[in-house]
């Protein structure tokens, strides 16, 4: 069975690596998964449009790792994804850009890699850490900051709010106070932010109505 | 900002996070201590994070020896250990589960045991979830050889003879902690005949000799059931990641014991 580059969108990997990526995806135990997880991280950190769909692939190794009774990859993931974790405010210094994409990655793999069909306990705090910092006064003046903050919600949110809806509300305090509050918010930001709130409020779904307010071309 | 919105402006009220700054803060220069503040953002994100490695363990961050593959669980905070845990325990769980209804079964069909589930009597299960938890680490740590792979594709179930294939000790049945410990050194031994043809496996059969001998010694003056694994780590100096891995504290490490073990 042909392993697809656009499925698993490793396009962008050079064709060493790519090759080295299916073969993990097909072979656990015969590669270096230390290395495949870092290769992996290395490029969601990079590339935008990897770190969204970065879950799949990983899925997909742990799953075939778990049938030859390791967990190697999914550790060494985890393990790697706390070192940034840990790191996450010198990174925004450094590159707003990496830590978006920090951001989408390890939501990522909180929507993808389950144990026991349950979202991973371990990464719920952190997650939310990240939500919670991407809703901070400096953050939310940064488009690419709140766009990927509502992205995150958008996608795991409701799963979010189950594991811990305490905190989910406190988002959302955060959400509305920068709504109503922040001065020098662009109105794109304001529109994703008033979406994001819609959002909540109707159950994690956007009435019809509401729908056709923000996505129909006028 | 008026003072008037009610609780909006009081401390955050919410339990977890007392020291965290008010919803109002960030139009605030100074916070409640009096200083200055830098950036909220990043006071709450430090203050945070200090709260995380709260919720999950208030000692200190996890160790790593160099040669063991990763922190050790139970006395460790790193993700991967801990969510490996949270899936044994719902592993052991669900088994527990399974192997008392097949414990009811097999008493009404009133014939011999067979497959995988087979503790004879339902009453007499091992039922303490650390010490189930324990065994299938131990279990796991054996099925993770290459050797495992090789016997489980070489020997199909049926084919079994007692005595000459090992057979993986059952977690549910009572044993004492001397004897299951035993029964699980010699079934990696065992297992050890399907060791691919290199130096290595021979290196880890030695090692498990050692290893077995070593601990008979130290049993004999240690031996309490109640205590964690850190008393049965042996003075062994194998270098080998396995035999570390097993060896290193999975409960509250009980010190004077500690003092007894070379544990690394």
């Amino acid at each position: 069975m042909e392993i697809s580059t656009e499925e698993y969108k490793i396009q962008s990997f050079d064709l060493d690596t790519q090759v080295l990526l299916k073969t993990a995806l097909k072979d656990p135990s015969s590669v270096n998964l230390e290395k495949v997880s870092n290769i992996i991280v290395d490029q969601s950190l990079k590339d935008q449009v990897f770190s969204k769909e970065a879950g799949r692939i990983c899925y997909t190794i742990v799953q075939a790792e778990a049938k030859q009774n390791n967990g190697n990859f999914r550790r060494n993931l985890l393990n790697r994804l706390q070192q940034e974790f840990k790191d996450r405010e010198e990174t925004r210094k450094r590159s707003v850009q990496e830590w978006v994409c920090y951001v989408t990655f390890i939501c990522n793999i909180f929507d993808y890699l389950k144990v026991n069909n349950m979202p991973m306990v371990a990464l719920v705090h952190p997650v939310y850490d990240c939500l919670m910092r991407l809703a901070q006064p400096d953050a939310l003046m940064t488009e690419a900051e709140v766009d990927c903050l509502v992205l995150q919600l958008h996608r795991i949110g409701e799963q979010l709010e189950k594991m811990n809806s305490q905190r989910m509300d406190e988002l959302f305090y955060l959400l509305r106070d920068g709504f109503l509050l922040q001065e020098g918010l662009t109105s794109m930001a304001r529109l994703l932010l008033l979406e994001i709130l819609e959002f909540r409020a109707g159950g994690w779904l956007l009435s019809s109505t509401a729908h056709k307010y923000y996505y129909s071309e006028i | 900002m008026s003072d008037t919105a009610g609780n909006r402006l009081d401390v955050d009220h919410s339990p977890g996070h007392k020291h965290r700054s008010s919803r109002w803060s960030h139009c605030r220069k100074r916070g409640i201590d009096g200083h200055l503040r830098e950036s909220s953002s990043e006071q709450a994100s430090s203050r945070r994070a200090d709260g995380d490695k709260s919720h999950m363990d208030k000692r200190q961050d996890s160790f790593t020896t160099p040669e063991s593959a990763g922190p050790v669980s139970r006395c460790a905070t790193d993700w991967g250990s801990l969510v490996e845990d949270s899936e044994m325990r719902r592993d052991v769980q669900r088994r527990r589960i399974l192997g008392s209804d097949a414990a009811h079964r097999e008493r009404k069909a009133s014939s011999g045991s067979s497959g995988s589930c087979d503790s004879r009597e339902g009453e007499n299960m091992e039922t303490d979830e650390a010490v189930l938890l324990r065994r299938q680490k131990q279990i796991n740590y054996g099925k993770n050889t290459l050797a495992y792979d090789r016997y489980i594709n070489e020997v199909p179930k049926h084919m079994r003879q007692p005595g000459v294939h090992p057979r993986t000790p059952n977690k549910f049945r009572k044993y004492s902690r001397r004897s299951w410990d035993q029964q699980i050194k010699l079934w990696k031994v065992k297992l050890h005949m399907w060791d691919p043809p290199n130096a290595e496996g021979q290196q880890q059969v030695l090692d498990d000799i050692t290893e077995m001998a070593l601990e008979d010694v130290m049993d004999i003056e240690l031996d309490f059931p109640s205590l964690s694994d850190c008393q049965q780590s042996s003075a062994s100096s194998a270098p080998h990641s396995r035999s570390i891995k097993e060896d290193e504290c999975e409960g509250t490490p009980v010190k004077l014991h500690k003092a007894d073990s070379d544990t690394a």
